[in-house]
């Protein structure tokens, strides 16, 4: 599955960093990135995690 | 005193004394086991409204801004609409009152007014301030230093979200004073300390706290068409009011009228909720001296000490937000154009969420509060918030360990803010 995080949103709290450091990585300009194309399955509930933590909810899964 | 039991129809959030002598807990207790989504009914002025009581039913509601708007108003019932008449224009304009900036506003235009400014409060900028976060705290205290007694609320937890705020406005500092009685005017009007434009016998009244809102916001509309006059004639670097005149939302300019609500959201949202975190979290901690102990022993816990003042303080006692479609919140039906409060106080002690809730327990982990919110509007100044709390506590228990409460706290009457107006303490530095 494929993660996404709404720039727009995004102000780098980075929550999301912490709880899947291996999806998110919050850059320079405050904004977390997705590092990942596919969320390999045993990411998933640390993704899910992150979806719920996220302060501004911006992240979500991609509707593919 | 044993209180009398309590009844659900005789529920009444509305009533900012219940809030002021801290009965609300119990209240929300009660709504959470038994009625989490209720109707409080209206009054002769007041809208009825629903109470969100439960912390999930307070994140669908946060989450869904479209459906739960906030341009109705943020704060309280509402105003009914047959009641609007009688009170004249006052009224639709405290209605309105919040309409034109970022927390009364709804998307899609929301998200576009908030990143004018957002990059001054992410954690980049908030650790970037720091160092002058600080430099303000020491200098609060060293004014304290060598006293015995003192206000804590007035001589030092208002004074550094005060500095922080006018400090990133640009205000000069010969005025802050006036906007510390300009937010307890306009956040504060229904508690009469604060009702001193009305004569002394009609103080107490909802006329009078709406007479002494107009008052303060009248004020500082007048002192912020200066500011704004001032900085398009002379523009600083890095002051907010500079960066929201030469900012742009789709090739237009702002309005003067958002211009203004932009900075009276900013002074009062910075001052008044992070006041009371700060008198908030001396109190719980002198009131659980254990913690406070541990606390002192062990200052590598003040990140998670400070998450649970938020939780069990939660400066902010609600937030409103209108339907604009029917809805469903936990099997009650809830009616487009209904008001929902979501009750911050009890979804930070919902026993579904937190193990041992009503336990002040400064290292608790997990520790999700709700006391920013969440989503759309989640509080723009939470980093700041949470580094002058953290700071002061550094800073205050390092040179005064042995500081006590010295008296009675005194609430302030409302049901919005959780506010204290004055807290005596002790320094107790043994000279
Ligand atoms: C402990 C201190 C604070 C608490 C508990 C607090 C709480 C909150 C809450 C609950 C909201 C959400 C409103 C909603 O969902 O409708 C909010 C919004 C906001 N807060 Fe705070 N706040 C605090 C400190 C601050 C500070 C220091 C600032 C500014 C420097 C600030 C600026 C704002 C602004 C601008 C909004 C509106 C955001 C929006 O609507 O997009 N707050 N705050
Ligand atoms: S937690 Fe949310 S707001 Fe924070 S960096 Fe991640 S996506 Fe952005």
């Amino acid at each position: 599955m494929k993660v996404q995080v709404n720039a727009d949103m995004c102000e780098g709290h980075a929550k999301c960093e912490k709880a899947a450091p291996e999806v998110f990585k919050v850059g320079d300009d405050d904004v977390s990135v997705v590092l990942v194309d596919d969320v390999a399955p045993e990411l998933m509930e640390k993704v899910e995690r992150a979806i719920r933590m996220c302060p501004r909810q911006a992240i979500s899964w991609a509707k593919s | 005193m044993s209180a009398p039991t309590l009844k659900l129809s005789d529920i009444n959030l509305n009533d900012p004394e219940l809030f002021e002598r801290e009965g609300a807990h119990e209240v929300l207790r009660m709504l959470r086991r038994e009625a989490p989504v209720h109707w409080n009914p209206g009054g002769e002025v007041a809208n009825g409204f629903w109470s969100i009581t439960k912390y999930e039913d307070i994140r669908f509601v946060s989450r869904n801004p479209e459906l739960f708007i906030s341009s109705k108003g943020i704060a309280g019932p509402g105003i009914r609409p047959e009641a609007m008449q009688n009170l004249g224009v006052g009224a639709e304009q405290q209605n309105a009152g919040a309409n034109i900036s970022i927390i009364g506003m709804d998307p899609p235009r929301h998200v576009k007014m908030r990143r004018l400014v957002n990059k001054g409060f992410t954690p980049r900028a908030v650790n970037a301030m720091e160092p002058e976060i600080r430099r303000i705290t020491n200098e609060i205290l060293d004014k304290i230093d060598g006293r015995d007694e003192l206000d804590f609320v007035l001589e030092v937890a208002s004074q550094l979200p005060l500095a922080v705020i006018c400090g990133m406005m640009g205000l000069e500092q010969k005025d802050w004073a006036l906007m510390f009685d300009l937010t307890n005017k306009v956040l504060g009007s229904g508690d009469p300390e604060y009702q001193t434009d009305v004569p002394e016998e009609e103080r107490g009244t909802s006329a009078a706290a709406r007479a002494t809102a107009m008052r303060g916001v009248g004020t500082m509309m007048e002192y912020f068409r200066n500011v704004l006059e001032d900085r398009r004639k002379n523009p600083r670097e890095d002051d907010l009011p500079t960066i929201l005149l030469e900012a742009e939302i789709d090739g237009e300019k702002l309005s003067e009228g958002d211009l203004l609500a932009f900075c009276f959201l900013l002074i009062l949202a910075g001052n008044e909720t992070t006041r009371n975190g700060i008198s908030g979290g001396l109190r719980v901690l002198c009131e659980h001296p254990d913690q406070k102990a541990r606390l002192l022993k062990d200052m590598s816990l003040m990140d998670s000490a400070v998450e649970e003042i938020l939780r069990w303080v939660s400066p902010l006692h609600h937030m409103a937000r209108t339907a604009t479609a029917d809805a469903e919140i936990r099997g009650q039906q809830i009616k487009a154009g209904d008001r929902v409060l979501m009750w911050y106080p009890s979804a930070n002690r919902d026993e579904d969420i937190f193990e041992d809730p009503y336990t002040f327990d400064i290292t608790r982990t997990p520790n999700e509060h709700l006391a920013f919110g969440i989503g759309e509007h989640f509080c723009l100044g939470a980093g700041f918030a949470r580094r002058e709390l953290k700071v002061m506590f550094e800073e205050l228990f390092r040179r005064f360990p042995n500081i006590e409460l010295a008296g009675k706290p005194e609430r302030l009457r409302s049901n919005f803010i959780n506010g204290t107006k004055h807290l005596p303490v002790r320094l107790n530095t043994g000279r």
